[in-house]
């Protein structure tokens, strides 16, 4: 199977838990799902830092795939190709 | 027309923007939402800056927790309405400008008419559910809205330019749940700064504005970086109609 090279901006608590640029390498044909679950795999906490309790992707979670917007139920429909960048932050909320 | 007392005191950004940029700024009128974290350096800014007037809106009181950040507001103040603070000490940093202290609770029915007839709206507010409000409040009335929000050392920025720009629920269309959120108040003031520059930018119509762009900062790594934003034809508040509808 091909690979494909995608590189990530994480933002605000998520650059925290994750760090501010990941690279990934994934399967071709690999989603921005994928890319998430990629991300979260071997990080304390990381699926619940992106998805709710069901497995469906936190909805004010953020998604940029080449700085168009992902909605996060489109996020597995989504492929990603390679070179491709994928922003994922949530908002910051303090004032 | 600027006094004497006003071209002395303000002779430095006179060099910088010249008499007629400070006379619109002396005309015009701000509604800051929040005397907080982001509130206060803002509230400080825009005062000194010579903004005519400046509406400050809160319902809170003054807890020794705030104190780390919200730095309009003293030690002795602890227990006081923010807005009564907030009034009394911006009169004291410059007594040649107006300041209202609007003691309310941003909510569902009252948005548009606090927000009144400002020229800007600056949003220094803590949760997101306010924010919206203040966001449609700021497109139906066509009134730029100058966004930030802080986390630890992060913080992000935008300015919303109704029917020109993405507003906030098209770059945010979902709340993130509540939390008591870590925060220094140093991040407070760099977001904060952000804001009052631009405030005094768009009223003297100087520079680009940071219109279309979310600034991302990241004071662990001291990096700024931005994302640009998209309107969203689907958007519930801006999508379907132009500004003022």
């Amino acid at each position: 199977m091909t690979k494909i090279s995608v590189r990530t901006r994480l933002f605000a608590q998520f650059r925290e838990q994750f760090g501010g640029a990941v690279p990934l390498s994934l399967e071709a044909g690999a989603t921005v799902l994928s890319a998430l679950n990629a991300l979260a795999a071997g990080v304390p906490d990381g699926e619940k830092a992106f998805f709710e309790e069901d497995g469906s992707i936190r909805e004010y979670v953020v998604l940029m795939r080449n700085g168009k917007r992902i909605e996060t139920t489109e996020a597995g429909a989504t492929q990603l190709a390679d070179g491709d960048e994928l922003a994922v932050f949530p908002p910051v909320a303090g004032g | 027309m600027l006094t004497e007392r006003e071209k002395k005191r303000y002779a430095r950004q006179i060099l910088l923007f010249g008499e007629e940029a400070q006379e619109k700024l002396k005309q015009a009128e701000v509604f800051l939402a929040g005397a907080g974290g982001l509130g206060s350096p803002v509230a400080i800014y825009l005062a000194v800056a010579g903004i005519g007037t400046i509406a400050i809106a809160d319902n809170d009181t003054i807890e020794l927790t705030n104190l780390n950040r919200q730095i309009l507001h003293r030690d002795r103040d602890c227990g006081r309405k923010k807005v009564a603070s907030a009034e009394e000490n911006l009169r004291e940093i410059n007594p040649d400008i107006e300041i209202r202290a609007v003691d309310a609770t941003i909510g569902d029915g009252n948005a548009e008419e606090l927000v009144g007839n400002a020229d800007v709206i600056v949003d220094a507010m803590d949760n997101y559910a306010a924010r919206f409000l203040l966001n449609r409040a700021a497109f139906r009335k066509n009134i730029p809205l100058v966004h930030a929000a802080i986390r630890g050392l992060h913080g992000q920025a935008t300015t919303v330019i109704p029917g020109k720009t993405p507003c906030l629920s098209c770059i945010f269309p979902h709340a993130p749940p509540g939390e008591v959120l870590p925060v220094l108040g140093a991040t407070a003031g760099v977001l904060a700064s952000i804001q009052a520059t631009e405030v005094v930018k768009y009223l003297t119509g100087t520079g680009e504005l940071l219109a279309g762009r979310l600034l991302l900062w990241d004071g662990r790594t001291s990096r700024a970086e931005e994302i640009a934003v998209e309107r969203n034809p689907k958007c519930p508040v801006c999508g379907g109609n132009g500004p003022g509808a």
